[in-house]
C-alpha cells in the first residue's frame, strides 16, 4: 500500500503541491486528475525525488519511506520495486538504440544478468504489451507512438515493479492507439498497485478504481472512480466533467470560467467557483471525508443544493394536481422537468413561487426554508412561457426589467438604470436609450424572452424556474436563449429547473431529468439514463414522440 | 391600450354631454364669485319677470334667481364630484383592493358590498340626511357610502381578472406587495372602469341632492336647485314659475344629462378597445 502524507514539493521558494496526502491500496489503481498546471507529473516524480527543489512528508512504501532513503538506495527502487511510464515516448526513448535493447538495458541496472538472458525477458514483456515480435528490432523513430508508448510500458514493467507511477499514458496518442493502450494498461495494471497521472477522464474512467482531483497543488477531492464521475462532489471535479466531451451525455460541453492562478489565498478555485462564500477567500478547506470512501475539500461540503422539495403537495378544485413531489437541483445544474400538458409542471412552479398556496410537504431553497419567503425573491425566480403576457402594455423595457429593482427599493435610480444596462448586455441586448424605451408590443418574440430572463436575473437569484420558456419560440430563437442560459450557468452557477415537454431540448440543456405524469414522478437520473435507456413506459412513450429529423 | 387615453370622447354623444358638463363646471366657477347679487340677499322686489337687472327674475321675497341657479350649480357638481370621488375610493380600496388580498378580508368586503347593494339608496339617504341635518359633506359622504358598494362590484370583477394576469403574476414573483400591485397594475388598468362608475356616481349624485333639497331634508343654508323648485312649486299659480321653476328643472336635467352622455361615450369607446 502506497501512504502519501503531507508531501510538500517546492521549486526554489515556489511551493508546487501544499501537503498532499493521498493513500492507493495493494493491488488498486488511482488516477490523478487535473487541469495541466496542477502539479499532477511534480507528484508522480517527487515520490521517486525526480522533482522539486526541497520535498518533505512522507511516502510509504512496503515498509520504507522514500523520501527517507539516500540516493544509492533510491536507484535500487528506482525501476525496480517502483517505475515510472513516461509521457511522450518519442522523446525518453534513445534514438540510437532498438526498442528490445532499451527494455533490456531497465533489466540490467538492477539485476546482473547476460545480454542475452536480459533481451529474451525484455522481448517477452514486450510481447505481454503487444508489440509485435518483428517490431522489437526497430529503432523509436521507426515506431508509432502508440508503439513508442508500449515500449516505455514495458520498460517500467520488465522488473515487475509492486508499485507502477504511469504519466500521462494516453494523452499523445490517437484514438484508435489510445484505446490498443488503454486495451493493454487494463490487462497489466490488474493486481498492481499503480498511481495514473492523467488529464483524459476516459483513461482514468477505464483503468482506475478510484481517483483523486488535484487542483493547483491540493486534492479538492478523491473517491471511487465511477461514484465521483457520476455526481462530483467538489464543483471543480464537475466543471472538469463538463468540460470533458463525453459519448454518453448530450449536454454541450461547458468551459470552468476564469484561470487557474497560483498564489490564491483560502481555496485555491473560489475565483471560479459559483457557490463562494466569504470563507472560501479566508481559509483553505480541509479534505473532509463522506460517507462511501469518498472525500470533498470544500468550504460548503460539496456542491450544495439550492432546491430541495420534498413530498409536495397540491390540490386544485378537489382535485389532486401534485402527489407528494420531491426533487433535488444543485447549484449551477439544470434539472429538465419533463411530461406532458397536465402531469403539473406549471402548478409545481406556480406553487414553490407562491402564486399558488400548497397542501403540504416541505421545501428548501438554499438551505432555507421555502415557505417562509424570508430573502425568498433574491434565490429564486420564474421565467414564464409568454413573456409578452407578463409584461404590462404601460412599461417600457427599461422600466419592465428595472420593475424587481423598484419592489424591493434597490439602491437610488441611476444605480438602478445602471443595473438595467449591464443585465440588459448579460442577455445579449442592446441598452440604447430607444431600446430602453419600447413598449412590449415593439419586440419580437426572442426580444421579449431575453428582456424577461433579464427581469428575472436583475435581483441576481441563484434558482431560475423556466416554465416552458422556449415553447412559443421558432427553432432559431430557441436556441439563442438557450444557449444563452447555458452561458449564465457558466458565469453564474445558475442552477435551472428546466420545464419542458420537449425531450429532444431537454437533454441539451439538462445534467439530470425527472419525468412527471399525473402529478406523480415516475422516472428521475441523469439526463443521459434517462432519455437513452428509459425505464418506465411512460418516459419511453415520451422518448418515441420526440421530434426526429431523419426517418429511422 | 395605453396610448388612446386622448382619443376619448373625440365625437358623437359623449362630446355635447362633455361640452355640456364644461357649461356647467365654467357655470359654478363663476358662481363662487361673478354672481350678479349674493344669492341670499333680497336683491329687489319680490316677482319680478326677467329684466336686465334680473335676468331670471326675482322669487317671493325679491331673491335674484339668476344668482341662486349659480350657486345651485356650485353645490349640484360639488356634491356630484365629492360623491364621485369619495365613492370611487371607497370602490377602489375595498372592491378592488379587498379582492387583491383575498381570503377572510375578501369575503367580509364582499359581504359588505352585497349589503350595501340592497338597501334602496333613495330611501335610506333620505332616512340619514334627515337623522344627520348634513352640510353638503356629510352630504357626499353618506351618498358615497350608499354608491360605494355598486362601484366596489364593477371594480371586484374587473380586478378578478387583473389578479389572474401576467404583469400582475409576474410582479408576485419578484416579491411585490399588495400595495405595489394595486397602485403600479391594478387601478391603472382599473381606470376606464373607474372613470365609468365615476361619471354614473356624479349622475346620481346630482339627481340625489337635488331630490333630498326638494324634500328639505339637506342643509337649509346651502343654496341648491331642488329646493328652488320645491320653493317654485308653491306658487305654480303665478307667472312665476316659468322663471323660478324652469330654469332649474333645465339645469337638473341637462348636468343629468350631461353625465349620463359622457358615460355612453366612455363605453363606447372602451367597447371599441
Amino acid at each position: 500500500m502506497l501512504q502519501i502524507e503531507n508531501l510538500q514539493v517546492a521549486y526554489g521558494k515556489e511551493e508546487i503541491l501544499h501537503g498532499i496526502s493521498l493513500t492507493v491500496k495493494q493491488g488498486e489503481t488511482l488516477a490523478l486528475i487535473g487541469e495541466s498546471g496542477a502539479g499532477k507529473t511534480t507528484l508522480g516524480l517527487s515520490l521517486l525525488r525526480l522533482a522539486g527543489d526541497t520535498v518533505t512528508g512522507s511516502v510509504r512504501w512496503q515498509d520504507r519511506d522514500l523520501l527517507k532513503c539516500t540516493e544509492e538506495e533510491l536507484r535500487d527502487v528506482r525501476g525496480r520495486l517502483v517505475a515510472l511510464v513516461h509521457q511522450n515516448g518519442g522523446e525518453v526513448l534513445h534514438p540510437l538504440h532498438t526498442a528490445v535493447e532499451q527494455v533490456a538495458e531497465a533489466v540490467r541496472v538492477h539485476f546482473p544478468v547476460t545480454k542475452e538472458a536480459a533481451k529474451a525477458k525484455a522481448a517477452e514483456t514486450l510481447a505481454v504489451v503487444g508489440l509485435d515480435a518483428d517490431r522489437h528490432r526497430l529503432h523509436p523513430h521507426r515506431l508509432s507512438g502508440g508503439e513508442q508508448q508500449r515500449v516505455l510500458l514495458a520498460m517500467a514493467l520488465v522488473n515487475e515493479p509492486g508499485l507502477l507511477i504511469l504519466d500521462e499514458p494516453t494523452s499523445s496518442l490517437d484514438p484508435p492507439g489510445k484505446a490498443q493502450v488503454l486495451r493493454i494498461l487494463e490487462s497489466t495494471l490488474r493486481g498492481r498497485t499503480n498511481l495514473l497521472i492523467t488529464h483524459d477522464l476516459a483513461t482514468a474512467a477505464t483503468v482506475a478504481d478510484t481517483v483523486a482531483v488535484l487542483y493547483s497543488g491540493r486534492i479538492v477531492e478523491t473517491g471511487p472512480c465511477a461514484e465521483v464521475f457520476a455526481s462530483p462532489g467538489h464543483p471543480y471535479t464537475r466543471a472538469l466533467l463538463r468540460a470533458y466531451p463525453d459519448m454518453t451525455t448530450f449536454k454541450d460541453i461547458q468551459c470552468i470560467p476564469g484561470h487557474a492562478s497560483s498564489g490564491v489565498p483560502g481555496c485555491a478555485f473560489h475565483p471560479r467557483c459559483s457557490q463562494r462564500i466569504e470563507a472560501c477567500a479566508a481559509e483553505v478547506p480541509a479534505l473532509e471525508t463522506k460517507t462511501g470512501g469518498r472525500a470533498v475539500a470544500c468550504h460548503r461540503g460539496g456542491i450544495v443544493p439550492m432546491l430541495e422539495v420534498a413530498g409536495l403537495k397540491k390540490q386544485l378544485e378537489g382535485r389532486t394536481i401534485l402527489q407528494g413531489i420531491s426533487l433535488t437541483l444543485y447549484e449551477g445544474e439544470t434539472l429538465a422537468l419533463v411530461g406532458e400538458s397536465g402531469s403539473g409542471k406549471t402548478t409545481l412552479a406556480k406553487t414553490l413561487m407562491g402564486l399558488w398556496p400548497a397542501d403540504g410537504g416541505t421545501f428548501r431553497i438554499d438551505g432555507k426554508d421555502g415557505w417562509a419567503r424570508h430573502q425568498f425573491y433574491e434565490r429564486i425566480q420564474l421565467v414564464f412561457q409568454n413573456p409578452k403576457e407578463a409584461f404590462s402594455h404601460r412599461l417600457n423595457v427599461g422600466e419592465i426589467v428595472r420593475e424587481p429593482l423598484d419592489i424591493h427599493n434597490r439602491g437610488p435610480k441611476a444605480e438602478r438604470d445602471g443595473k438595467v444596462c449591464r443585465t440588459l448586455a448579460e442577455v445579449d441586448l442592446p441598452s440604447t436609450e430607444n431600446f430602453l424605451r419600447r413598449y412590449p408590443h415593439q419586440l419580437s418574440g426572442g426580444e421579449a424572452q431575453r428582456v424577461a430572463i433579464a427581469r428575472a436575473l436583475i435581483l441576481e437569484p441563484k434558482l431560475l424556474i423556466a416554465d416552458e420558456i422556449t415553447a412559443s419560440l421558432d427553432a432559431g430563437v430557441q436556441a439563442r436563449v438557450i444557449r444563452l442560459l447555458m452561458r449564465l450557468q457558466d458565469m453564474r452557477g445558475l442552477a435551472i429547473l428546466f420545464i419542458t415537454h420537449d425531450i429532444a431540448l431537454a437533454r441539451k440543456i439538462s445534467d439530470r431529468a425527472i419525468v412527471l405524469k399525473d402529478g406523480c414522478v415516475v422516472e428521475t437520473g441523469l439526463s443521459s439514463a434517462v432519455f437513452t435507456n428509459p425505464v418506465h413506459p411512460y418516459t419511453r412513450q415520451l422518448v418515441e414522440a420526440a421530434p426526429r429529423l431523419h426517418r429511422q | 391600450m395605453h396610448i388612446q387615453y386622448g382619443k376619448k370622447l373625440k365625437s358623437g354623444p359623449g362630446l355635447l354631454g362633455l361640452y355640456l358638463l364644461i357649461f356647467w363646471a365654467a357655470v359654478a366657477l363663476a358662481g363662487f364669485f361673478l354672481t350678479p347679487y349674493a344669492p341670499e340677499a333680497y336683491a329687489g322686489k319680490a316677482f319680478l319677470p326677467p329684466s336686465a337687472a334680473h335676468w331670471l327674475g326675482t322669487n317671493d321675497v325679491g331673491q335674484d334667481l339668476l344668482s341662486q341657479l349659480m350657486a345651485g350649480a356650485r353645490t349640484s357638481l360639488g356634491v356630484a364630484i365629492g360623491a364621485a370621488f369619495v365613492s370611487a375610493l371607497l370602490g377602489a380600496l375595498l372592491g378592488a383592493g379587498g379582492t387583491l388580498v383575498g381570503g377572510s378580508v375578501e369575503r367580509l368586503t364582499v359581504r359588505m358590498m352585497d349589503v350595501g347593494l340592497v338597501i334602496p339608496p333613495i330611501l335610506a339617504a333620505m332616512l340619514a340626511a334627515a337623522y344627520l341635518q348634513p352640510g353638503s359633506f356629510t352630504l357626499i359622504g353618506i351618498l358615497a357610502f350608499f354608491f360605494w358598494p355598486g362601484t366596489g362590484r364593477l371594480l371586484r370583477s374587473q380586478t378578478l381578472l387583473l389578479r389572474e394576469s401576467g404583469p400582475v403574476t409576474a410582479a408576485r414573483t419578484f416579491g411585490a406587495g399588495r400595495w405595489y400591485l394595486l397602485r403600479r397594475h391594478v387601478l391603472p388598468d382599473l381606470a376606464p372602469v373607474l372613470s365609468a362608475a365615476m361619471i354614473h356616481d356624479a349622475r346620481r349624485a346630482v339627481f340625489l341632492e337635488a331630490g333630498l333639497a326638494f324634500l328639505g331634508i339637506s342643509d337649509p343654508l346651502a343654496q341648491s336647485w331642488g329646493r328652488m323648485i320645491q320653493q317654485a312649486l308653491a306658487f305654480t299659480y303665478l307667472d312665476a314659475w316659468s322663471w323660478w321653476l324652469l330654469p332649474p328643472g333645465i339645469a337638473v336635467s341637462s348636468l343629468v344629462l350631461a353625465f349620463a352622455l359622457i358615460g355612453t361615450g366612455l363605453e363606447e369607446t372602451h367597447a371599441a378597445d
